[in-house]
């Protein structure tokens, strides 16, 4: 359900934490088991979603035909593609885009940086854990993006109220998974190391890294999320260009064609980014499968 | 499940050295540092202005600590806050009731029916990678700048972790025990009933919490994006006005009342699952 290659059967912890970060665990039990099944049966799964894709909007645009309805307030999808052509070919849809992507790179480079360090020093250092783990629950649990009005008036609609914004959003669940993923260090891997003559540095590449590098993802799948949001509300609230913008813009224009091409297109971004750390997660890290 | 346990750790508690309890301080030290840091940066912000001077641009839009409680304060005193907080919590209350009511029973179907679940999966999983909030300007589109386009903007936003945690705690259901009742002739809605729901209770009560944030934040932005009234347009409006203070007695607001609903929450799930020989699996969701 939360990807397509996720297999049957994805263990509990999964799900439950679908947006606490813990690494992704996919199932041990696959359904590869089918194998001398029929193509059809074996990739059930996948033809079902794509058909039901194609019907939905097929469904969309059959509607049009039988209901009168107001184009003003309702597009369908042959319009809707159309859109998304024009905004390509005039190229207001990469200026957007372009225009989105420098604050969200700044405030999320500067999110992992920060987060990342500070997570690693609060695993390793049991009494700065204590010090600060209510400090960053406190901020963690109340909802930051209420400061928008005050990031926006203090530091403008430019690249720096963004990247604030969205740095102040995503860099939580860096910091409590980094910390997370240094208590989760293995003392009797760092013991065998040090038994067999491993330097500091095998110490880290082979033991620390590896360990910590999972969670780490899985901090950025939870922010890059939260760094959409970030981009949504700082544009949505003031900015004059940029994704979140155009979305707003094309709405108030009641252009619905092309705000929904945007909006598709953000969902393709945040299912790339998702799924693709998913992935990432997968194949860089399989010993954790089913763990 | 090592995992969840490391994510889940709230706090110091479940720190290390947290339960040791050697010496009385030891035990005390990780509340002690964790108050005491807490209490610092409140100082350090109370004292900022004393200590460095502030340009008179800055000062305008700094504010201290007891400004803030001074401000809420006011506010409850003079009952101005009652008129927002009444419209914020409507809106609030009716789409996360909208999110579980739809959501549970789609969650249960949708783990109990593979077919439904391929056919929905493609829908589930992009708009769960989705920030919803990208349909805020459609909603405001469709319904206008009152009350239901945020009904709607924080029902879509709580939907999916109910939905989804719903989905997998049903997966999870014991296949003996929804056998046994099976033999006993129970239909799927006893199974559901007797199995399923007290099965997926944990997760249901994670993907309620995780909900409560994302009916926050719905709420939240919006109030700010497209709205009349509200705390949300309060606190823009405050903003403009740099009454910074007020901004941050909404902020003081909305993390009160996600704190609220999710102890709320976590009351009605130990109501629930007193049967429980011990918590199986707490979930997740900070």
């Amino acid at each position: 359900m939360l990807g397509p290659a996720s297999s049957e059967g994805s263990p509990s912890i999964r799900a439950a934490l679908v947006e606490s970060g813990a690494p992704a665990c996919t199932g041990t039990a696959t359904d590869d088991g089918a194998r001398g099944q029929s193509f059809a049966a074996r990739h059930r799964k996948l033809l079902l979603g794509g058909l039901s894709v194609a019907l939905f909007f097929a469904i969309w645009e059959a509607l049009f035909l039988v209901v009168p309805l107001n184009t003003l307030f309702i597009t369908k999808p042959s319009l809707i593609a159309l859109g998304l052509v024009d905004l390509i070919a005039t190229g207001d849809l990469a200026r957007d885009l372009a225009v989105s992507a420098v604050p969200f790179l700044y405030g999320f480079v500067a999110a992992v940086l920060v987060g990342v360090a500070l997570g690693v020093l609060m695993g390793w250092r049991v009494r700065l854990a204590y010090a600060l783990d209510p400090l960053m629950t406190v901020f963690y649990a109340s909802p930051l993006v209420a400061l928008a009005p005050l990031v926006v008036v203090l530091f403008g609609v430019g690249v720096a109220g963004k990247a604030l914004l969205i740095f102040l959003l995503s860099v939580f669940p860096f910091i409590f998974n980094a910390a997370a993923g240094v208590r989760a260090v293995d003392p009797l891997l760092i013991n065998v190391v040090r038994s067999l003559g491993g330097s500091e540095k095998d110490l880290y590449l082979k033991v620390i890294v590896p360990s910590v590098l999972p969670y780490i993802i899985a901090g950025a799948r939870i922010g890059i999320g939260r760094a959409l949001i970030g981009v949504l509300v700082a544009e949505f609230f003031a900015a004059s260009e940029g994704i979140g913008y155009a979305i707003a813009r094309f709405g108030d224009l009641f252009a619905l064609d092309r705000m929904f091409a945007c909006i598709l297109i953000i969902m393709l971004i945040a299912v790339v980014f998702t799924e693709g750390l998913r992935w990432a997660e997968r194949t860089a890290f399989p010993w954790r499968i089913g763990q | 499940m090592r995992e969840t346990d490391a994510i889940v750790a709230d706090g110091a508690v479940a720190l290390e050295g947290g339960t040791r309890a050697a010496r009385p301080w030891e035990s005390l030290e990780p509340s002690l540092l964790g108050a005491g840091t807490i209490a610092l940066a409140l100082l350090v912000w109370e004292l900022a202005p004393h200590l460095l001077t502030l340009s008179p641009g800055m000062e305008l839009f700094f504010t201290t600590p007891t400004r803030i409680a001074a401000t809420l304060w006011n506010m409850f005193a003079t009952g101005e806050i009652w008129q927002p907080l009444r419209v914020s919590a409507t809106a609030f209350a009716l789409g996360l009731a909208m999110a579980i009511a739809a959501g549970l029973p789609l969650g249960i179907l949708l783990g109990r029916s593979p077919t439904l679940d391929a056919l929905f999966d493609p829908f589930v999983t992009a708009l769960n990678a989705t920030p919803r909030l990208v349909f805020l300007p459609l909603f405001l589109l469709w319904f206008g700048l009152g009350l239901w386009s945020k009904v709607l903007i924080v029902f879509v936003g709580a939907l999916f972790p109910i939905l989804i945690n719903t989905y997998e705690g049903v997966r999870n259901a014991d296949k003996v025990l929804i056998n046994v009742v099976r033999s006993f002739g129970a239909r799927e809605w006893d199974i559901a009933r007797l199995v399923m729901v007290p099965n997926a209770l944990p997760y249901i009560v994670a993907g309620l919490r995780l909900a409560i944030g994302r009916a926050v934040l719905g709420v939240v932005v919006a109030e700010f994006f497209g709205s009349q009234e509200g705390l949300g347009v309060m606190m823009v409006r405050a903003a403009s006005s740099y009454h910074v203070d007020i901004v941050f007695a909404g902020v003081v607001v909305f993390a009160a009342l996600s704190l609220a609903m999710t102890s709320l929450v976590k009351m009605i799930e130990k109501r629930l699952s007193g049967w429980r020989p011990q918590h199986a699996n707490e979930g997740g969701g900070r």
